[in-house]
């Protein structure tokens, strides 16, 4: 389970504040998607889940662990994450996937590590594109290669932030489909942010509104109303009925 | 890593050594190989194993450690600023190099106000070292003061690189005043002083390089791993457990230390830094494993090479060996870049 409790940050002493007490709470196994205007602060929030930035005040406390307690290299094997443009400077499909293991193997990998590479490859349909350089493929099998990266360390959490920004709209319905299938026969869970309303009422099981760095609206797909739009995205927009399926 | 790749850095390895030895046999005194040969066994003329072992090893050693620190500096800040701009220079090193060099000749050998006395006074003073330290010692204090400045911003690479290029303005302002109250022989020797060159090298500074190169070295390659994460950017680094802000410390802090080291004792040897990495990870590919040596023996490749032409085509006197690398580098570079020399397929 993720539990965020009263998330605050800020970039420098100065700057203003980013982030003022978020909470949210996510179940095992549960896919929750994040909404909100750009400068809401989920990029901020993924980047403390991450590591590479430091909360002000609050936890983030994921099974029974407080991320910020831990070492990076220990926080790494239970937080992945996929970025929106995935770039992997030129090196091969294994050796990208590889580097998922580099918290478990920390300076040089061992055959285990690489046995546990072939094995996701295998699964993932990319055995065969293994020796060929990961930033050469399409935009669909770019984001399979940050995937099976993500989970090639077996995490407890993956972050996806805006994963389908790059895909035209029949890789975006296979990724729905994947990151589905990773909450549900993993039973990894997930938190993704998304632009789109309605690819994110296809994917999650639980929604958060965004607003000026806090939780506005949280809530199943039923929190997908007229009102709620308007407060968060300053527009109202009938979406009864639309489904992207 | 793949069979190819390994027998490529080993194919290298051969030409760097051959290239070595054929350095040993080429020089302004004019020695047939069979003398340079006997000479290396401390057989014939005093003078011949003077050359040999007081002039061509120290010489081709330097070219051989400045070439692959110089060319890894570069790489390491490429990849841990993600600008491949960048060079081992970009912290402005060399420009507090230059600075603390004048400032030696200059001001403290005597020129500041007096003239007279030869271009080898102003040079080497009464210590032959002492421009070197002083060369170093601003180079390292520069480097520290902008690390410590970025650390306010947890090294974003924008600010080390405007931080980099601000510093390396204050210094050139600085040389410059220096120089305009100099006398004319003392600026002669500061600008002779800032033309890289090999012959400056003895043992002693051989074997300071080697152990700033060889520890440097060592620490990237136990890095590799980390610099391939870099390379799908920071954020992604992070999440696969990389402390990004420490590593960006380290590589920034040892990189410089390597340009200051060999700029301190060898003058300004340019575009090295910057060429060799490109030309390796076009040859092999950007994975860190393969790109630090490849970098590594590409760099002693350039430098040697461009040494020996400098040495054989200044008719007496060698040629600043910063520029013939750039002569030479320059031209197989624009080839590379635009594709003349095909980029692997991995």
């Amino acid at each position: 389970m993720l539990e965020i409790n009263n998330l605050t940050f800020r970039y420098g002493r100065r700057l203003p504040i980013v982030l003022d007490g978020l909470k949210l709470t996510l179940g095992d196994g549960e896919i929750g998607v994040l909404l909100g205007k750009n400068g809401a602060g989920k990029s901020t929030l993924f980047k403390i889940l991450t590591g590479l930035e430091r909360p002000s005040s609050g936890s983030i406390v994921l099974n029974s662990c407080n991320l910020a307690a831990i070492s990076p290299r220990e926080r790494a094997k239970q937080v992945a994450y996929v970025p929106q443009s995935v770039t992997f400077g030129d090196l091969s499909v294994f050796d990208t996937v590889l580097t998922g293991r580099l918290a478990h193997f920390g300076l040089s990998a061992g055959e285990a590590d690489r046995e546990v590479v072939n094995e996701i490859l295998e699964e993932m349909g990319l055995a065969d594109f293994a020796e060929r350089s990961a930033d050469r493929l399409s935009g669909g099998e770019k984001q399979k290669v940050a995937i099976a990266r993500a989970i090639v360390g077996n995490p407890s959490l993956i972050v996806f932030d805006e994963p389908t920004g790059n895909l035209d709209l029949a890789n975006e319905m296979l990724l729905i489909c994947e990151m589905k299938k990773l909450a549900k026969e993993r039973g990894i869970t997930i938190l993704c942010s998304l632009h789109n309303i309605y690819e994110a009422k296809e994917l999650g099981d639980r929604f958060f509104f965004m607003k000026n760095g806090v939780v506005a609206h949280a809530g199943g797909k039923d929190i997908f109303t007229e009102d709620v739009i308007e407060d968060v995205f300053g527009v109202r927009i009938n979406i009864t009925g639309r489904n992207i399926l | 890593m793949k069979k190819k790749n390994t027998l490529i850095l080993i194919l290298l390895a051969a030409t760097v050594f051959a290239m070595a030895l054929f350095c040993l046999f080429v020089g302004s005194s004019h020695m047939t190989p069979g003398e340079c040969f006997d000479a290396l066994f401390r057989k014939g003329s005093a003078s011949a194993v003077r050359i040999i072992y007081s002039i061509r090893i120290p010489r081709i050693l330097a070219a051989l450690i400045a070439g692959a620190g110089l060319s890894v500096s570069g790489l390491i800040m490429q990849t841990t600023l993600g600008n491949r701009m960048a060079s081992p220079s970009t912290l402005g090193v060399s420009n507090a190099a230059v600075f603390g060099a004048n400032l030696s000749i200059i001001a403290l050998a005597g020129g500041f106000l007096t003239a007279g006395k030869n271009i080898s006074f102003y040079s080497t003073g009464t210590n032959p070292y002492a421009t070197s330290l002083l060369a170093f010692i601003f180079s390292v204090g520069s480097v520290l003061l902008i690390l410590g400045l970025c650390r306010l911003r947890s090294f974003s690479p924008s600010v080390v690189v405007l931080a980099g290029i601000a510093m390396g303005s204050v210094w050139t302002a600085a040389t410059t005043i220096l120089q305009f109250y100099a006398t004319d022989v003392g600026l002669s020797a500061a600008v002779i002083w800032s033309f890289g060159d090999l012959g400056r090298a003895t043992y002693e500074t051989d074997i300071i390089m080697l152990l700033v190169v060889l520890a440097s070295l060592l620490f990237f390659i136990l890095m590799s791993w980390k610099y391939n994460a870099l390379l799908s950017g920071s954020s992604t680094a992070a999440s696969l457990g990389v402390n990004v802000e420490r590593l960006r410390f380290l590589s920034l802090l040892l990189a410089s230390l390597i340009t200051a080291v060999c700029v301190s004792y060898l003058g300004i040897i340019g575009f090295v830094g910057i060429i060799c990495p490109h030309i390796a990870k076009k040859l092999l590919g950007q994975d860190h494993r393969i790109s630090i040596p490849a970098s590594a023996l590409t760099g002693s490749l350039l430098l040697l090479a461009a040494d020996t032409l400098s040495r054989s085509i200044g008719s007496g006197s060698a040629l600043p060996v910063g520029a013939v690398t750039s002569l030479l580098g320059a031209p197989f570079f624009i080839a590379v870049i635009l594709g003349g020399w095909r980029h692997r397929d991995a």
